[in-house]
């Protein structure tokens, strides 16, 4: 089924509800390719034009389709809007798959290591749920915990971002230059009208993780008034720092990668929850520095 | 020297794009090519890769053909108790499924077909002993339908104790009748008793890598009238692989044709044994043809990957950090299978102490089976494995005595006529401190402090998580060495037969240009024997004559020396009526340019004149001089030549993140003489990409057996961002004097040197000692 306007999906997807929509396909695709998948039936969404741009709303906040190819977040007017999810829709994948790759996709496949995923944690985005006549708005970080998941014959049609005006930061370890699978990601953004921190890291458990506690210590660390004057730093390095061990420690547990070893009992850190600490305090100290610069 | 073909090179200053929209124009303006030896003629087939228009052995097609499928071991060690066929058989659509009670000739033990692999069943009788171990296959007229009823074959498995650790195979019990020891070598040189003033001891690893080739197994077989089967696939040792899948087939080798078609460029064997005997069987049984095409996972599962390797070494030195003695243990675990782990285990004996003098050498090696991947060949299969560990050592050594790295190798450095370990005098060019030179001597890549920070490339990739305050840059040399052509008493021979007709000549040679390039090459040998512009290299299939598998850098020397032979066969056919007409003996006269000259230039002819209306042939063969096996001591002339290379990797490190990139990497290679430097170019810039690959990202991991990351997305091959900028500082052209036209061969070798230089520019780097393959971040993480 190639429907041509949302509302024809919507009708679709309700009248035959075992039919997976697809957008992209690069993950769709893949699995049905080998033999992990057998849709019953495809309802294509590549067609219908309205959900592949974006449009604004009380000014405040911008409302994505989610149609909205990777390639296409990468671009400068993206990136001046929303810049953490044009830096993750950037290293997302090779241009191949960035072309046809989707916001929505990427959400409604759910990927630990999903790049976007942290970023619209972080910026607590929303994504709405459509149905005929009816559609319903959950917080994205709800979807992906399966505290709201989506019901059968919904369509993920727009994600709604509150505009920050303010920097942001996505970063991402991999490993190996060229495009590759996050092994951890941090998403930071920063709130100054409501003075606050907000962080997700990716591709570490199952869904982005948010250091809430580590959050509320760092907004109240930075000097809010010294931004944009020279020579003031913003937040003392040693807090940085800080803060970069306070989310590694929240978001990787003792245990990490246990299960993978031997499956014994263990006693304080393994050496994998060691390493990938590591790792995520140093994307964190590191994304609250660009941020701050 | 200049040679005969020297004033025939096309004009240096013609625009790239002329070149290449006239290759495709080829033959009508064949002589406005490069032509001839020591020019750089474009790959026949290089554009229709690049346009995506080359037939692979995976667009085969035939009318009515049936799709094969296989299946494969769930578990890395298990006793077979049972296969019930049924239900699969049962299956609309589903034509044959056969099992190894089916095939004549079963594969294993003394009964099996001779050549690498004869412990290895073609499928699995009794025992399965490693992940995706072939057990069953099934024809049916439609993929999916293959795939689902070889999923429905149900195999009763008594689940047994997979053999992981290499180190434990040796007290384990014996995984096959023919135990779990393929070869114990032990090398001894000298004085056991000599204790040098400095002592640098070490432990390396390397992990496992695959060759992953980016076209997958595939292929197509049809049956014969006559009872026989004529296979379509991307082999590379097409005589080999007839003889053993006729073998196993219990048919006469005449009934089984194996044609190559669509080689998508192999650093490894291509096509196991088990897939061709079997895509066969399934043909015989149908009566149809049938294609069979591997999915990614199976083809990680299929083929043979490199040797995963622990090495523990000790350097004695004197004070002034020349070598006294070396002493070595090297383990290699050749998986389930023997394949060539023998070959692979004689040269990282031979090449333990590397292109060094050691007067008293100590090893013991050991491959041994276990029920992980099977290994087999891959560019420099055991030289690359004790590169690393020897020059891991190397630096340590220098570190230790407190000179530069360049500096403790040149004090150390093998020349043309010292003994190597094996008592092997090395009779060919070894400019080995020439290459250190010639990379020492070459302009380091500058630092990007005049770039705005937003275009550095930093470790991590473009957008990454780069900081320019975390990274350090290192600096790290490495040279290596690997043998050409079969080691150890190995009958290398290859024939060829040219023919040239009217204005063309076809050379018919049954070499596989597995990417190496032999087809370009065969082309120049012909243009700059006979002059001839137009040839033409004929599709190689079994039915033509033997040339040996595409391995070890043989082709240029072997079935090189066999076109060459067969060229100057014809050319002495050619110009003896003619000099009988001049007056003078063939050896007079002389051909380039497209004439036929005599001694003084007063008499001539062109080449097409010469030839109208004729049709001369001839075939020759090559055959090196003979080596002899290693004896129990490690003593030998086991190898008939070597080749050298050095390298300077220039890497960036982010300390914090351990992440590298590998920034430069300048290479000196002992390539005899450069029969065609562009193609040489490239095959350096492949074997550095793949030794980057190795170097930090490639690793094939298992855990209990199990393959975990078979799959490109898990298994991380470098992309153009992780290759470095490949320069070559130098093409020493010293000529083998025994080597056809005094050429060697030179893929192996970059892909052997490139993971030791870039572990050794990452140690330069984080201060770290970096003693595994591939480094992890955490190898490089300074705390």
């Amino acid at each position: 089924m190639l429907p041509t306007s949302l509302d024809e999906a919507v009708e679709a997807l309700a009248a035959s509800p075992a039919a997976v929509p697809v957008a992209g396909g690069t993950d769709l695709m893949e699995a049905v390719n080998a033999g992990r998948l057998r849709p019953a039936a495809l309802i294509g969404l590549g067609r219908i034009t309205e959900l592949r741009g974006w449009r604004y709303e009380d000014g405040g906040t911008a409302v994505l389709g989610a149609g909205l190819t990777l390639a296409r977040m990468d671009r400068p007017d993206f990136a001046a809007l929303i810049p953490a999810l044009a830096d993750a829709a950037r290293t997302a994948g090779p241009p191949q798959t960035r072309n046809v790759g989707t916001l929505g996709g990427n959400i409604a496949t759910a990927a630990p290591a999903g790049d976007t995923l942290p970023v619209l944690a972080a910026l607590e985005a929303s994504v709405t749920l459509a149905r005929p006549g009816a559609t319903r708005e959950v917080p994205v970080s709800h979807l992906l915990t399966g505290l709201d998941p989506m019901r059968p014959g919904e369509l993920l049609t727009w994600v709604r971002v509150p505009l920050l005006n303010a920097p942001q930061v996505f970063l991402k370890a991999t490993g190996r230059s060229g495009p590759s699978r996050a092994t951890a990601s941090v998403a930071l953004v920063l709130d100054p009208a409501r003075r606050a921190v907000r962080c997700a890291v990716g591709a570490v458990a199952p869904v982005p993780l948010r250091p809430l506690e580590a959050e509320a210590w760092v907004a109240g660390c930075i000097d809010w008034d010294a931004r944009g004057e020279e020579g003031v730093p913003a937040i003392d390095p040693a807090a940085s720092a800080a803060f970069g061990e306070y989310v590694a420690t929240a978001c990787v547990p003792d245990g990490y990668g246990a299960d993978a070893a031997s499956g014994l009992a263990v006693e304080g850190p393994t050496a994998v929850a060691l390493r990938l600490r590591r790792t995520v305090a140093v994307l964190a100290r590191r994304a609250l520095g660009r941020a701050l610069k | 020297m200049t040679s005969p073909t020297d004033t025939a090179l096309a004009p240096p200053d013609a625009p790239a794009d002329s070149a290449s929209a006239s290759a495709s124009a080829e033959g009508e303006e064949g002589a406005a090519q490069p032509f001839g030896l020591g020019s750089s003629p474009l790959r026949t087939d290089a554009l229709p890769k690049a346009l995506g228009i080359y037939p692979f052995a995976a667009d085969l097609w035939a009318e009515g053909l049936l799709w094969g499928a296989v299946l494969r071991s769930p578990h890395p060690h298990a006793r077979i108790v049972a296969i019930d066929t049924a239900a699969a058989l049962a299956i609309p659509g589903v034509h044959a499924v056969v099992t190894a009670a089916d095939l004549p000739n079963p594969g294993e033990g003394d009964a099996g077909a001779p050549g690498p692999g004869t412990d290895r069943p073609v499928l699995a009788a009794g025992v399965v002993r490693h992940h995706g171990e072939p057990i069953a296959a099934v024809a049916a007229d439609h993929p999916d339908t293959a795939r689902l009823a070889a999923a429905s074959i149900v195999v009763e498995y008594e689940l047994m104790e997979a053999l992981t650790d290499p180190e434990q195979a040796f007290n384990a019990p014996p995984l096959h009748p023919d135990g779990n020891l393929f070869r114990h070598l032990p090398l001894r040189s000298g004085d056991p008793e000599v204790v040098g003033e400095v002592i640098v001891e070490g432990l390396y690893q390397v992990g496992r890598q695959d060759p992953a080739p980016i076209g997958a197994e595939a292929g197509l077989a049809v049956p014969r009238p006559d009872g026989g089967v004529e296979l379509h696939l991307s082999s590379t040792d097409p005589h080999g692989d007839r003889e053993r899948t006729a073998a196993c087939l219990g048919l006469e080798r005449d009934r089984v044709r194996l044609v190559v078609t669509g080689v998508p460029g192999a650093t490894a064997d291509r096509e196991d044994l088990s897939f061709q005997v079997t895509l066969a069987l399934l043909a015989l049984r149908t009566g149809r043809p049938v294609k069979m095409t591997l999915t990614r996972e199976e083809s990680f599962q299929a083929h043979a990957t490199r040797h995963p390797a622990l090495l523990r070494y000790r350097h004695h030195a004197d004070a002034q950090g020349k070598l006294v003695k070396v002493e070595a243990q090297i383990l290699l675990d050749g998986g389930a299978y023997a394949d060539v782990s023998s070959e692979a285990l004689a040269a990282a004996t031979a090449f333990s102490v590397g292109p060094y003098i050691c007067p008293n050498v100590f090893v013991d090696a050991w491959a041994v089976r276990t029920n992980n991947p099977p290994a087999g060949r891959m560019r420099g299969e055991g030289a690359l494995q004790t590169c690393f560990a020897y020059e891991s050592q190397l630096d340590q050594l220098a570190a230790r005595i407190g000179v530069e790295p360049l500096e403790i190798r040149r004090r150390n450095v093998l020349a043309t006529g010292d003994a190597m370990p094996t008592g092997q005098a090395v009779t060919c060019p070894a400019p080995v401190a020439a290459l250190l030179d010639a990379v020492a001597a070459s302009p380091l890549p500058a630092l990007p402090v005049d770039e705005p920070d937003t275009d550095w490339l930093l470790p991590g990739g473009p957008g990454g998580a780069g900081d320019p305050a975390a990274v350090r840059r290192g600096i790290g040399y490495a040279v290596g060495m690997v043998h050409m052509l079969g080691a150890e008493g190995e009958d290398e021979v290859s024939t060829a037969t040219v023919r040239v007709s009217g204005d063309h000549a076809t050379v018919i040679c049954a070499a596989v240009d597995s990417g190496q390039g032999f087809a370009t090459l065969a082309r120049q040998i012909v243009q700059s024997v006979l002059g001839v512009s137009e040839v033409y290299v004929a599709p190689v299939d079994s039915d033509q004559t033997i040339a040996g598998p595409s391995a070890r850098g043989r082709h240029t020397w072997v079935s090189g020396g066999a076109v060459e032979r067969a060229a100057l066969m014809v050319r002495h056919q050619l110009l003896q009526p003619i000099a009988a007409n001049f007056g003078m003996s063939v050896e007079l006269l002389s051909i380039a340019d497209g004439k036929i000259t005599s001694y003084d230039g007063v008499l001539g002819m062109p080449v097409t004149e010469a030839l109208e209306g004729k049709e001369l042939w001839a075939t020759a063969q090559c055959r090196p001089h003979p080596t002899e096996p290693l004896d129990e001591a490690g003593q030998g002339d086991a190898f008939v030549s070597i080749a050298f290379c050095a390298m300077r990797a220039v890497v960036d490190v982010d300390i914090e993140l351990g992440a590298v990139r590998v920034v430069d990497v300048t290479v000196a290679q002992d390539v005899g003489r450069a029969l065609n430097p562009g193609q040489i170019e490239d095959r350096i810039e492949a074997g550095v990409a793949q030794g980057v690959g190795l170097a930090l990202l490639e690793d094939l991991r298992t855990s209990g057996g199990l393959l975990v990351n078979p799959s490109l997305t898990g298994y991380r091959l470098p992309t153009a961002l992780d290759t470095p900028e490949v320069r070559i500082a130098a093409l020493l052209e010293e000529r083998d004097v025994v080597a056809t036209f005094g050429a060697k061969a030179v893929s192996a070798v970059p892909a052997v040197v490139a993971p030791a230089a870039i572990a050794a520019a990452v140690r330069a780097a984080t201060g770290l000692p970096v003693g595994r393959l591939p480094i992890q971040p955490e190898d490089a993480v300074v705390a």
